[in-house]
């Protein structure tokens, strides 16, 4: 037993997991940066994603087959682009028939969020009905997950974790600069920060809110790969990993890019090591209090900085 | 950017709506597919959804919504007819009736729906010949036939504005009507099955709706209708009028067609019951009423409601009123009596008081209530055109805003009378739907409209405060591994005050930190405390049992002097006190919006900073507001506890607490009645589609249709006046310039 050697590789662990937490707690960050309305659907997002990526992977390869390194390469490339894709599209199309209508008759605030839950009743169980309800369906397996890619002592990293780490951190170097450099993100950021002037400045507010949409939902379904091809998926999947990303968007500073990403990767390491962390006698506190240890922390830094680590403006971000 | 001329915007325009509706073809292909694929063949049902002949179906109805989209303004002229909205809502409801809801529930009949029913009653010989026809022996479908010539006729009638065929429309209609209801009751007699099975009697509400929209019709002069401003007219001419005429054809139906007494499988109507009981020594009171004092109640309060109503009588509103309500009892005890006497004597295994009634004593009891509703209404009425005339104020301004006050008052009273007398008369399994699924919520939805609705703090973790609610009483009806002390073990109704408090101290514990976050911050944290008391539910074991939960929890008593109630299995008795607690807490909450806390918090909902500057001192307000809330929630924990006896953590997860925030934006936020209906209309939603679509879709079905509605009208089922007001200027309802000068009684 090491202490300091466990506690590393759950910190790796809680690594992992935050980096999922982070690129889902992108797509309620970005939509709440343009819009004020936390996006209670995206879970299904992430959800679809994981469906999507699943049929296109598993015509793709085979069960158990082995190929060469780059052929896993090109599946998993394929797989985060077929996720992305497909969560892409169930984004927009939850913009268009949740959000705009909506949108256009002025509703109060709350109204979308009812819409929002509706629609993420609607999408999880019909993907339930067109596919099945079974809840631990499997990603073919084509390489060998668990295998140590680093290992230094006692401390390794598998080659499931790598991949969702540097993919992770790849999507979301991506998206920072797509934010703060190019075009289309500094139409996003002028929406955020004040709508009516971008208005008036020549930005399509509807475009740049679904385009918004549409690149939150690249990641969710992204995401929804990697977590579908590392545990498991399902139709109701997406429930708590939306919750948990939903509270790491708060947590990081809802609306702000990169308090996303530190909310997300908090959340995860928080989870991960603190009820097991080695300064804890053991047995004092079980895994069965992760969440409340979760949510304490969460509580605790919401009462220190009301708005979150970093604050909560989209357009201040970058 | 490009610039496109307006044409070629209108024509994206128009292609874009095109496929909006063809994808809507396509989606509801895939809702009413097949069911699920298999792990090795993922696709399946998705491509039987989408199987070649049967997808260009649903892309057929696809195309017929783009046309009636693109195509419904140029038909609005006729659209616009008086009567045609209502002749829509009542064929709607005549169609409902024959394809969705229950005819009989006879278990002779697998479904016990119309279309089955029919198929079997058509060819039986033994069966009333009229019946027979109803049910279609002449034709394949007699009863769908008529319905399309009546609506044909009534139809044309209102678009060709002919009064002959809107008479003749009328007519036809309500003979149908009667018919329906005759052919129901004959099968139900037939059968020998004691029938709740409500098919029949919406059948002939629909037909009669459509009878009144063409009598509507062909009185009629206006070339446009105006449906609302009509029914304000009616209700505010004679208000109590509506309230009698539904009371004469319930309580028609009641007196003489409805089974009293059922054991076995008789269905013994009034007179029938009477001649049963005539050899009996029930008591002489009572074997009067059956003989004929209960038709001579009815029709000389029928007769006193009325007259009081169209006189609008101070004095025979009195008299309305007391006949209404001491027949309504003499009615119970008569029930009690004979249902006592029979159950001693064992009739065909009669069981004792208030068993196997009929539904014929309860539709009496409620059409008895109505009468005395309709002399309050005329009452109240005569009321407010007293306070008009004393103030000096134009009658003409306040004449839309007093009728709209009536309409209120009129819906209430059937609402109140219905959730006294339709309880007994459903079936058992649609009681324990009322108490453990409808009314549990209803409460809950009351309470979180406190805090979403009224000061517009998004809870997220409500549930919580019921669980704590749950606990409580389990505490102290010492079932958890902690107990208390001996002297402290109490009741379940005693714990009410402990919950209460407890609930106020977790508010006020959870509010104090965090109510100084805003929105969606408050949002996280209220989830975030929701989920941490589950947990510690589920994994404190010492304290609260872990997930085995509590159990055996006693249900409740009262022992007050010479009253002892005690409630035990049957779910109608906690109906009743279910009801008792929703009214008293209705009473409470019902001046506090427009109190000074509940502008104050209506204040702080619109812009807090604003509310601030004002004086209101927000962080205590937004307290109360919480702590309010979280007692109701209390509330609804000790009843939910007593109810069902034994409860795990699995009761209270996260799920429901989103659930009820649906509730009560579903229903009209910060609007009380609202708040009620869409849980209402929520919770008994997934046990009506039971009967309807495979049990999976049940939420797929919910989550579209809350979609839609969100879409279609996101203030809500019954928005709150408040925010109607600042939708469309106060105290002008929007119809109200349409209906000051009819358009053909103009100059």
């Amino acid at each position: 037993m090491h202490p300091v050697q466990d506690f590393l590789n759950f910190l790796i662990l809680g690594l992992t997991r935050g980096s999922l937490y982070a690129l889902i707690a992108l797509g309620y960050t970005l939509v709440y940066g343009v819009l004020q309305l936390i996006n209670f659907a995206h879970s299904e997002v992430f959800m679809s994603g994981a469906f999507g990526s699943y049929l296109v992977v598993n015509s793709v390869v085979e069960d158990g087959s082995r190929p060469p390194w780059y052929g896993v390469l090109a599946v998993i490339i394929l797989g985060l682009t077929s996720g992305g894709l497909v969560g892409a599209g169930v984004a927009w199309c939850l913009e268009r028939v949740a959000y705009r209508p909506l949108r256009r008759r002025g509703a109060p605030k709350l109204a979308f969020l009812i819409s929002a839950i509706g629609a993420s009743f609607f999408l999880s169980q019909l993907f339930g009905k067109l596919f099945n309800r079974l809840n631990n369906n499997n990603f073919p397996s084509f390489f060998d997950q668990n295998k140590h890619v680093v290992q230094i002592g006692g401390v390794y990293i598998t080659l499931m974790q790598a991949i969702i780490m540097v993919s992770a951190l790849i999507m979301m170097v991506f998206l920072d600069s797509l934010v703060s450099r190019t075009k289309l993100g500094r139409s996003i950021r002028a929406v955020a920060e004040d709508a009516p002037t971008a208005a008036l400045m020549g930005v399509n507010i509807d475009k740049t809110i679904s385009r918004t949409f549409v690149i939150g939902g690249f990641l969710g379904g992204a995401a929804g790969y990697l977590y579908g091809s590392a545990l498991f998926f399902s139709n109701t999947m997406g429930f708590i990993p939306g919750v948990k990303a939903f509270a790491a968007a708060v947590l990081g500073g809802i609306g702000n890019i990169r308090g996303a990403m530190l909310g997300g990767l908090l959340l995860g390491v928080v989870e991960a090591t603190v009820p097991t962390a080695p300064w804890y006698k053991p047995g004092w506190i079980g895994i069965e209090w992760t969440d409340v240890v979760a949510f304490l922390v969460l509580v605790l830094v919401l009462v220190v900085r009301p708005t979150g680590i970093l604050g909560e403006r989209l357009g201040r971000a970058a | 950017m490009k610039r496109r001329s307006v044409e070629a915007e209108a024509r994206i325009e128009n292609l874009k709506r095109f496929g909006a509706c063809l994808a809507g073809g396509f989606v509801l292909a895939l809702m009413v597919g097949t069911q699920e694929g298999t792990q090795q063949d993922f696709g399946y049902a998705f491509r039987q959804s989408v199987a070649m002949p049967r997808i260009l179906i649903f892309l057929g109805i696809g195309v017929l919504l783009y046309l009636a989209i693109t195509f419904g303004p140029r038909a609005k002229p006729y659209l616009t007819r008086p009567g045609l909205r209502p002749l829509g809502a009542g064929v709607l409801t005549v169609i409902i009736s024959l394809t969705l809801l229950k005819w009989t529930d006879s278990p002779q009949i697998n479904t016990g729906k119309f279309r089955p029913l029919a198929d079997a009653a058509a060819p039986t010989q033994a069966l009333d010949s009229l019946a027979r026809l109803w049910f279609g022996s002449a034709f394949s479908q007699t009863a769908w036939l008529l319905l399309i010539i009546v609506t044909v006729l009534a139809a044309a009638g209102m678009i060709r504005r002919s009064a002959p065929l809107s008479y003749a429309a009328a007519i036809l209609a309500g003979v149908l009507g009667i018919w329906a209801e005759y052919a129901s009751a004959a099968v139900s007699k037939f059968l020998h099955y004691p029938s709740h099975a409500t098919g029949g009697a919406v059948a002939m509400l629909g037909f009669f709706t459509i009878a009144v929209a063409s009598l509507v019709s062909a009185r009629s002069q206006a070339a446009e209708a105006d449906t609302d401003g009509f029914i304000d007219r009616v209700l505010g001419w004679r208000p109590g009028l509506a309230l009698v005429v539904l009371g004469f054809a319930v309580g028609l139906v009641g007196v003489f067609n409805a089974a009293w007494f059922s054991p076995g499988d008789r269905n013994a109507t009034l007179s029938t019951t009477a001649s049963m009981f005539g050899a009996t020594n029930l008591n002489g009171f009572a074997q009067t009423y059956l003989d004929w004092l209960g038709f001579v109640l009815f029709f000389v309060t029928l007769v006193v409601a009325g007259v009081a109503s169209y006189l609008r009588h101070r004095l025979l509103a009195y008299a309305a009123i007391v006949l209404g309500l001491v027949s309504t009892l003499l009615t119970l005890v008569v029930v009690h009596d004979f249902s006592a006497l029979g159950g001693k004597q064992g009739f065909d295994g009669a069981q004792g008081a208030w068993d196997n009634l009929g539904t014929g004593a309860w539709m009496t009891c409620a059409a008895l209530s109505l009468f005395a509703g309709a002399g309050y209404l005329v009452l109240k009425d005569l009321r407010i055109e007293a306070k008009g005339v004393r103030a000096g104020s134009d009658i003409v301004g306040s004449g839309t805003a007093g009728a709209r006050g009536q309409v209120a008052a009129a819906t209430m009273l059937v609402v109140i009378i219905a959730a006294l007398f339709y309880p007994p008369t459903a079936t058992e399994f649609w009681q324990t739907v009322l108490v453990s699924e409808i009314g549990i919520y209803v409460l809950l939805a009351i309470g979180l409209n406190v805090v979403v609705g009224w000061a517009g703090l998004l809870d997220l973790g409500f549930i919580a405060f019921y669980a704590i609610g749950s606990y409580t009483t389990a505490y102290f009806t010492g079932r958890l591994p902690v107990q208390p002390p001996d002297w402290l073990l109490l009741s379940p109704l005693a714990c009410i005050p402990f919950a209460i408090a407890a609930c106020l101290i977790a508010g006020v514990a959870l509010g104090f930190p965090t109510l100084r976050l805003r929105g969606d911050y408050l949002a996280i944290v209220t989830l975030g405390f929701g989920e941490i008391i589950r947990v510690i539910a589920n994994n404190a074991n010492g304290f609260t049992n872990g997930p085995r939960g509590a159990f055996n929890i006693p249900a409740p008593q009262i022992h007050l002097g010479p009253i002892h109630l005690t409630w035990g299995d049957s779910a109608l008795g906690f109906w009743y006190l279910l009801l008792v607690l929703i009214a008293i807490i209705v009473l409470l909450f019902n001046r506090l919006e427009n109190s000074r806390l509940g502008r104050a918090w209506a204040a702080i909902r619109e812009d807090e900073v604003a509310a601030q500057a004002t004086g209101i001192n927000t962080r205590n307000v937004k307290l109360l507001a919480f702590a309010i809330g979280a007692s109701t929630s209390g509330v609804a924990g000790v009843f939910f506890a007593s109810q069902v006896g034994s409860f795990t953590p699995e009761n209270f997860v996260l799920n429901n607490s989103i659930l009820v925030v649906a509730y009560v934006v579903f229903g009209g936020m910060g609007s009380l009645p609202g708040a009620m209906a869409g849980a209402a209309v929520l919770t008994w939603l997934p046990e009506f589609l039971k009967d309807q679509v495979p049990a999976e879709d049940r939420q797929m079905w919910i989550g579209a249709l809350i979609l839609v509605m969100m879409i279609f009208r996101p203030a809500g089922l019954i928005p709150a006046r408040r925010r109607k007001a600042e939708l469309s200027g106060l105290d002008r309802p929007s119809s109200a310039e349409a209906t000051a000068v009819p358009a053909g009684e103009g100059m």
